[in-house]
């Protein structure tokens, strides 16, 4: 039994009977708040009677809950339709149809950050009051940070409204075990603004009568009323959202790959080269060569094997009949691009296909820098290179051969120029440092791959090359194709550790490459013309800066007799380059604090080594250039990838990659023709997840319960009135082409 | 004695941990639990509650947990379980095993339309398909009827005349979910009331068989034996009255709930929470001077037979609402009744609410004003309630 001093404020409480309705949104605490309502009556020793309009049951649906109060007991079973006391809980509810069945007079309670004269004239035939008791709950920590629970605020505010003193409120939350909200209770009970009705104010029109009208008996419709429409019942709506692929996210030079195989995989291979010439103008040469981080990143490699990008790469460059275009622009710039490597080539195609002159000064007789020079053409044929570049030249650049550019010519240039790009690549080769290497049958191994490419030379006997990378496999392989006996290729750390690639590797063994892992020249000694090197065998020493393990020599040696010794140890970046108060900060050139238009790019800036990441350098060099800024951010580079786990792996059949067609002559010696024939056709495309990317599938549309995804112009579109937020087509897409956004409201 | 706002999902766990508490001292409570809307309230209720000898064991479906019941009772234990719709129909087989079997289950049902399609609220149909299984069937009206009913369901399925499951029912939402106060007694009270469960066919240290095969004899025994229990359940649950309101202190409502009735010429004959909207509705149309009365059935198998029969006698008009269709018939209820009203009386059924369409006190006036103006009994009519 409650205490008597309550009791005794039932007189307070003005016309009983009592219907309360509650508007909100599902995870408000609502259909609570209108319990806690009934509590607060109870205290007071009347009958009482709560229950919520139930439907959706969803977070963020609305939500309609009401109460009776009554002197005696309540006899009612039905829901409440002309309510004296109306709660909103969130202002977003309050269209029309909030205020049917309030009669002028009623009570308005609304939550709302507004004051009340925000809602001058709205509602003024109504005894209105506004309260922010969103605030006031986020203020004492009701709730979370993203579900604020108002309803204890509220009851502070409803009680003030009813005129109870603040007694009666502490006493009713001590007893409904509300004590801790009580502070914030009391805070709405002080702030709550309260208006008075003005009788002369015209009512709102409402759109339906309230209650709905009784039917007429047996005269029930043929046909079933319209539709619930279930869209209301959900915060959430499904989103067809592009997420960064990682083949995309990974490729240096900035290609839109999964847009350019998905072309492929539907047969589109004109629309599949105008994607790639958007950012690759090598296709014939990265095909063949490129490392392909887009391969290692593939989502499919955790699957049944990655897809074999790089030869479609390679099918589109070989086979594109279509050109890059050139835009016009009203004033053109004239940019210089020092170098005519890759990083250097893809600068000046930038340029020139957005409408600018670019020059190119090669100091060689040649365009094309180290993969004229230091690929054999057995892994890339002369004509391919010759055909990606005459795609380039085709868009007006300019080329003075033979032209190297020493520091004076540096300053001029840039004078003359509205601005430079400086792609000289690697400086020398690096050495070993050990006695005897100046001996005539040491050679560095890309002085002798451009050597070989001129006039093939006749060896004999074992040739002994030294590093891991892919100057040394092409050394070896090139060793074997000059009549070598036998090729040994020496490496300091284990086999898994070559930064090859493991496709090259693993052909230069099937040629009779043998290699020798753990292993490191200590010395060279002349055995009349050859010579004898001593190999020391190598042990994992203690890490190093990079936490990588430094190989150490061991004492444990052996000699190998060879005729000849090829060193593939990589290139220095050391170049000199700035003249006098010049200075690099990132990629661009300063003179004292005077920023100049003036960039580096490829290898003598990022010294990556690869002709994918010397492609992207120009290209951002060219874009930096032509905005005048210190670096572009790209914006794959910041977006995370779609993961293997985000993938639906049940929804693809297993389907092993198509794998290069590989030639393997009977016998090396003088044959330097192509040995991977590449893929026969494009069917390896459609093996493509498309990781985050629509293409069409239907699989959203066919697993919606509901039926509400139709298929219109290429797009998918998601009826929002009957939508429920089930997020199953999310959860069924096999490449994470949705994703479930917040409604707003 | 305390009063407590509760949702009568909440009442009826409430009721049934006081009655697992009480049989502390015997062999103890045992619940199998699987969640339905909008029943799924009072399970997870019950889940919460400490019962120092009993377990509620979180099964797979439905058809399980009252296979846990059975286990249970045929082990000796109070047991108890709640469903509603779909989750009723897959527990079918097993209560009927329960009945068959004579144990005393109590199962509370939120009444709620069985799909598809899909609708989650108040419809008799899913109890009433136990109609004729052997269970007796309640029908409540306000959270203070479920809880009292849920306690006393206990005393009458326990009752060693009786020995049958008891099904109370209340409608989905509109009762389920319903907040009011609700008088809770101490659980002394409850000790008091309920002596310990003793179901004499257990199994125990004599090994025995239940449920073995039978030849046609024997099945028409048990049948009869069944039914005759069960008609003589009725007097029985008026004698759990007489003992029910000197310990708790308030009347245990009856099988039939008369309103007004004695001169009345036209009387509105429902089940569940349309009876209580039906009692103001005679209010009101009693005011204006017309002799209206309702009856609302609590009790509706065994069906009171002859309680119905004295409260039928002399009434010109009876409208019968069912929020139920016993489709190619019409309402249960009527099918059930209207045989026992007096010849020549306008007995004419109305299905309203059907779905859990929302029926307010305008709905009941218009049936009575539709009544008032037949001359003979027609087919059963549909009224929409939105």
């Amino acid at each position: 039994m409650q205490a008597k001093t309550t009791m005794d404020h039932a007189d307070l409480i003005p016309d009983l009977p009592l219907e309360v309705r509650v508007h909100g949104r599902g995870g408000q605490g609502g259909v609570t708040c209108a319990k806690l309502i009934a509590g607060l009556f109870s205290q007071l020793g009347l009958h009482v009677q709560t229950f919520g309009d139930y439907g959706s049951e969803r977070a963020g649906a609305p939500v309609q809950a009401y109460a009776r109060i009554d002197r005696a007991p309540i006899r009612n079973a039905n829901k409440v339709y002309r309510p004296g006391h109306l709660l909103v809980l969130d202002e977003a509810l309050l269209g029309p149809h909030i205020l049917e069945g309030v009669e002028p007079g009623a009570l308005l309670l609304l939550n709302t950050p507004q004051p009340l004269a925000h809602f001058a004239g709205r509602f003024d035939r109504y005894r209105f009051a506004v309260l922010d008791a969103t605030a006031i709950a986020r203020e004492h920590g009701i709730g979370s940070a993203s579900v604020v629970i108002i309803n204890t605020t509220i009851l502070g505010a409803y009680a003030r409204i009813l005129g109870l003193p603040l007694k009666v409120l502490d006493e009713a939350y001590a007893h409904l075990g509300l004590a801790s909200d009580l502070p914030a209770a009391e805070a709405a009970f002080a702030t709550v603004e309260i208006a008075e009705p003005r009788e002369t104010a015209p009512a709102a029109p409402t759109p339906h009568a309230a209650p709905p009208p009784v039917m007429p008996i047996l005269q029930h419709r043929a046909d079933t009323p319209a539709s619930l429409k279930t869209g209301n019942w959900s915060s959430q709506i499904p989103a067809y959202v592009e997420s960064p692929a990682p083949c995309n996210h990974a490729c240096p030079a900035g290609n839109d790959v999964v847009g350019f195989v998905q072309a492929l995989a539907k047969g589109d291979s004109a629309k599949a080269a105008a994607l790639l010439f958007e950012t690759q103008p090598l296709p014939s040469v990265c095909g063949r060569v490129c490392p392909a981080p887009c391969m290692n990143a593939c989502n499919r490699a955790a699957f049944d094997g990655a897809v074999n990008i790089r030869s479609l790469e390679r099918l589109v460059g070989d086979s594109a009949t279509a050109t890059p275009t050139r835009e016009d622009v009203l004033h053109p710039q004239h940019i210089a691009v020092v170098g005519g490597g890759p990083a250097g080539l893809s600068a000046a195609y930038q340029l020139a296909r957005a409408g600018h002159l670019a020059t190119i000064y090669e100091a060689g007789p040649q365009l094309g820098g180290v993969l004229a020079t230091g690929i054999p053409a057995f892994r890339l044929p002369p004509e391919m290179l010759q055909r990606d570049l005459e795609r380039i030249l085709a868009l007006g650049i300019k080329a003075r051969l033979s032209t190297p550019i020493r520091k004076a010519d540096l300053a001029t240039l840039t004078k003359d120029h509205d601005g430079v790009v400086v792609a000289v690549g690697f400086g020398a080769s690096k050495s070993l440092g050990i006695a005897g290497e100046n001996l005539g049958n040491v050679e560095q191994g890309l002085a002798f791959l451009a050597r070989v490419k001129e006039m093939p030379e006749i060896l004999s006997g074992t040739v002994i090359v030294v590093g891991g990378g892919n100057t040394a496999i092409d050394c070896a392989r090139t060793a074997l194709r000059c009549g070598a006996d036998k090729v040994k290729l020496v490496y300091r750390r284990a086999k898994k550790d070559m930064p090859a690639i493991a496709e090259e590797i693993a052909e230069a063994e099937r040629e009779g490459v043998m290699v020798m892992a753990h292993r490191q020249p200590i010395a060279i000694h002349e055995r009349g013309a050859l010579a004898d090197v001593v190999l020391a065998e190598m042990e994992a020493g203690p890490a190093d800066a990079s936490g990588r393990r430094r190989p150490v020599v061991t004492a444990r040696t052996a000699t190998l007799t060879a005729s000849k010794i090829l060193l593939a140890l990589g290139q220095g970046n050391e170049h000199d380059l700035l003249p006098a108060g010049w200075s690099l900060r990132g990629a661009r050139a300063y003179h004292g604090e005077q920023a100049l238009p003036v960039y580096f790019a490829g290898d003598c800036a990022e010294g990556e080594g690869t002709v994918t990441h010397a492609i992207g350098s120009g290209r951002k060099a060219a874009a930096a250039i032509l905005t005048r800024t210190h670096a572009v951010v790209l914006a794959k580079d910041v977006a995370l990838p779609v993961a293997p786990g985000q993938i639906r792996f049940d929804a693809f059949p297993v389907a092993a990659p198509h794998a290069d067609r590989l030639i393997h002559p009977a016998a090396f010696a003088g044959d330097f023709s192509e040995t991977n024939l590449g893929l026969a056709d494009a069917a390896e495309a459609s093996r493509c997840f498309s990781c985050g990317h629509c293409t069409l599938c239907d699989t959203c549309l066919i697993s919606c319960p509901e039926g509400v995804i139709a298929q219109r112009g290429g797009h998918y579109r998601v009826d929002p009135e009957y939508c429920k937020g089930c997020g199953m087509c999310v959860a069924e897409c096999p490449r994470a082409g949705i994703e479930m956004q917040e409604k707003r409201v | 004695m305390s009063s407590q706002l509760l949702s009568a999902n909440h009442a009826a766990a409430l009721a049934t941990t006081l009655a697992a508490r009480a049989n502390r001292k015997g062999k103890g409570f045992v619940s199998g639990v699987y969640p339905i809307t909008p029943s799924t309230e009072c399970m997870e209720y019950l889940c919460n509650q400490k019962i120092e000898k009993g377990r509620v064991v979180r099964v797979e479906s439905e058809h399980s947990a009252m296979g846990v019941c059975i286990g249970g009772a045929a082990a000796g234990a109070r047991s108890f379980t709640a469903t509603s719709s779909n989750g009723l129909a897959y527990m079918v087989e097993n209560c009927i095993a329960a009945a068959n079997l004579r144990l005393p289950v109590v199962m509370v049902v939120a009444n709620r339309t069985l799909g598809p399609p899909w609708n989650i609220w108040a419809d008799q149909g899913d109890a009433l398909l136990l109609r004729d299984a052997g269970l007796i069937q309640f029908y409540c009206a306000s959270n203070q009827e479920v809880f009292d009913t849920v306690l006393s369901a206990f005393r009458l399925a326990e009752d060693g005349r009786v020995m049958m499951p008891v099904m109370v029912n209340m409608e989905g939402f509109i009762l389920s979910h319903n907040v009011a106060p609700v008088e809770i007694p101490q659980q002394g009270l409850v000790d008091d009331f309920l002596p310990l469960t003793d179901i004499p066919h257990r199994l125990e240290t004599v090994p025995h068989t239940l449920g073995q095969v039978e030849l046609p004899h024997q099945n028409e025994c048990h049948r009869f034996q069944h039914h005759t229990a069960m008609l003589a359940a009725a007097a029985i649950y008026d004698d759990i009255r007489a003992q029910f309101e000197p310990i708790f202190g308030r009347a245990l409502q009856g099988a039939l709930v008369p309103y007004r009735c004695d001169d009345a010429e036209t009387l509105i004959v429902s089940m569940g929470t349309m009876g209580i909207t039906a009692e103001r509705v005679v209010d009101d149309m009693r005011a204006a001077g017309a002799r209206v009365g309702s009856l609302r059935l609590r009790l509706f198998r065994p069906l009171p037979v002859d309680a119905i029969r004295a409260v039928f006698a002399g009434k010109k008009r009876i409208a019968i609402l069912d929020r139920n269709i016993g489709l190619g018939l019409g309402g249960v209820l009527w099918s059930d009744t209207r045989a026992l009203a007096d010849p020549g009386a306008v007995v004419q059924n109305y299905l309203t609410g059907l779905g859990g369409g929302d029926v307010r006190p305008e709905h009941i006036a218009k049936i009575v004003a539709d009544i008032a103006a037949r001359e003979i009994s027609g087919a059963p009519m549909l009224m929409e309630a939105v």
